[in-house]
């Protein structure tokens, strides 16, 4: 049986392919990737602090770096929507997305190899692996459209980023358990999972009581 | 769609044919998912066989790890999932990483192990083949999934089977990169990083074994199988013309041919593992299903071998065949110097026209073990 999250993606799915890409709905896509990008891009100003010969140093930097240069792309290239309803909405995802993945924490201190910085990999993991457009479009939709050309860009590049973090997240060394830091990876691949299937229901104007 | 709880993790298996029937458990290559087996599961349950089909951890429909990712640990699912569907025994074949499991699973599960077909195979990486994965996994981390499957293609395929299906490729990669879970198939192939040459442990394998080498392969070319062959005693060598790696995707319905033929020989008491190498019969539905390979089969320059005389070979061969001889008392044959395969008094044969037939609906299950 599918779980929720693969639910939502067979009806977006099912959606896509009777439906092309509105305004609306590229506002709604990149309102919420261009606030995981500026969330995970303001967490990892802190990078800079860090001396050059930490050992994650290279990868948070380019990170850093790439997510800013991503949200730019998606700006110039999204058909952006005149409807004020749908950036209230996409506000109110953002909102949630802060308050479930707690994103204040990793805001507030330096960088140390700690349980908070395992939490922060994860989450930017679970950013790359779970936010997926591109799979809930038909194979055969084109992708020569400034938009869809970002949103391929942006999942390359994420594909690209999530080897560092598979790396650093079993490199790095923590006095908690293997079955710990896998809840912990579990927990956040869950948030992000709930937060990207809201969005796919607005993109898709599913009702309530299909998300489930 | 079935379920096998390994640990914390979901394991997704089918099987499809009679309950009863012999079972072939095929083994997945590194970017593939059970799906890539349809046409040859449609052909050999048609022919009278049960298949289960898996997707390893990390792949398809199964959970993907971020941390927990062992090598060692596929063999260990396909046995619990042999369990699981009631079947002591069963014909394990593994195409590429899939072959290593099954090369894995014959010495660790010898009592489960009726026979082991490891297809486009390794079990040690030399320079060559190290680089070839090297440039695979930095194609994929550094440039990106679509650029890893556009370097396997011509590693996979032929330029005929690429010619040909041309128009569906782009489609074909759409589907695959939406399918995938990138991070899945890292830490997957990362399991390779961490892989250990595995050719001593092979020689305690001693089931019967049928190593199937594409003519083309060079992604795993024929000394890596060369080295299988010779560790593995009750063993033969079969060398498929005119194909590359993924030899069960390009000719699906040869490769049941080669398969169905071997559980046949071995089921019927006509099997010799005597480390021969063979040719198979490129003619689906012809018989023998391979003949005798003369001349040094590790060179691509045919220097003992001419095409005439190939051809004159098959043809005595296949004369010898159409007279009707008793199986059981032939004499053994020496290795290197194999006698052609005798006609098998053939009850099903896995044929192109098997592939038509109706297969029997998988079954669909949930359990916990481990």
């Amino acid at each position: 049986m599918p779980n929720a999250a693969e639910r939502m993606k067979l009806l977006a799915q099912d959606f896509f392919s009777k439906n092309d890409l509105g305004s609306e709905q590229e506002t709604r896509i990149s309102l919420f990737i261009q606030a995981i990008k500026t969330t995970n891009a303001s967490i990892l100003t802190k990078i800079e602090f860090q001396p050059f010969e930490w050992e994650p140093y290279k990868s948070l930097h380019k990170q850093y770096f790439k997510e800013i240069e991503l949200s730019t792309l998606l700006n110039k290239a999204t058909n952006w929507s005149t409807n004020p309803f749908v950036y209230m909405e996409a506000t109110q995802l953002n909102l949630k997305l802060w308050q479930m993945a707690e994103v204040n924490q990793y805001m507030q201190r330096a960088f140390s190899v700690d349980e908070v910085f395992f939490t922060y990999l994860a989450l930017s993991h679970a950013f790359m692996a779970e936010v997926r457009i591109l799979p809930v479009l038909p194979p055969t939709m084109p992708l020569n459209t400034p938009f869809l050309s970002a949103i391929q860009e942006i999942e390359e590049e994420n594909g690209r980023q999530i080897q560092a973090q598979i790396r650093m997240l079993k490199a790095i060394e923590l006095p908690i358990s293997q079955e710990k830091k896998e809840e912990i990876v579990s927990k956040q691949q869950t948030v992000v999972q709930s937060c990207f299937c809201d969005l796919l229901a607005a993109v898709c104007k599913l009702p309530e009581e299909r998300k489930g | 769609m079935s379920i096998f709880k390994y640990g914390s993790h979901e394991v997704f298996y089918q099987t499809y044919g009679e309950e009863d029937a012999p079972v072939i458990a095929f083994v997945n290559g590194l970017s593939m998912r059970t799906l890539h087996w349809m046409p040859m599961i449609e052909n050999l349950c048609s022919s009278g066989f049960r298949v289960l089909v898996y997707d390893m951890l990390g792949q398809g429909s199964s959970s993907k790890p971020v941390l927990d990712m062992n090598f060692d640990n596929n063999a260990e699912v396909l046995s619990l999932i042999l369990d699981e569907i009631g079947t002591k025994q069963a014909y394990v074949s593994g195409i590429s990483y899939g072959g290593v499991v099954a090369l894995k699973f014959g010495y660790l599960y010898p009592k489960k192990s009726r026979g082991i077909i490891p297809i486009s195979t390794f079990t040690e990486m030399d320079g060559q083949f190290k680089y070839l994965a090297y440039n695979l996994h930095r194609g994929l981390t550094e440039i990106g999934f679509g650029f890893y499957l556009d370097l396997l293609m011509p590693l996979n395929f032929t330029g005929g089977w690429i010619d040909e299906h041309s128009n569906v490729i782009d489609f074909t990669k759409r589907i695959a990169i939406a399918d995938m879970e990138v991070y899945g198939i890292q830490n997957v192939m990362e399991q390779l990083a961490s892989f250990t040459n595995i050719t001593d442990e092979i020689a305690a394998i001693k089931c019967p074994t049928l190593i199937m080498n594409g003519e083309f392969d060079s992604f795993t070319p024929r000394h890596l199988h060369e080295i299988i062959r010779r560790q593995i005693k009750n063993s033969r060598l079969i060398l498929v013309p005119k194909v590359a790696h993924a030899m069960t995707i390009e000719i699906p319905d040869l490769c049941c041919q080669i398969i169905a033929n071997f559980i046949e020989e071995v089921e019927s008491g006509r099997w010799k593992g005597d480390q021969t190498t063979w040719i198979a019969n490129e003619e689906l539905g012809a018989h023998p299903v391979a003949i005798p390979c003369e001349g040094d089969y590790l060179r691509y320059i045919p220097i003992e071998l001419s095409r005439e005389r190939y051809e004159e070979k098959r043809k005595a061969a296949a004369q010898k065949v159409a007279r009707p001889v008793a199986t059981k008392a032939n004499k053994p044959v020496e290795p290197k110097t194999p006698a052609p395969q005798k006609a098998a008094a053939k009850p099903k044969t896995a044929t192109k026209s098997a592939a038509k037939k109706p297969v029997a609906k998988p079954a669909t299950k949930t359990t916990t073990k481990k």
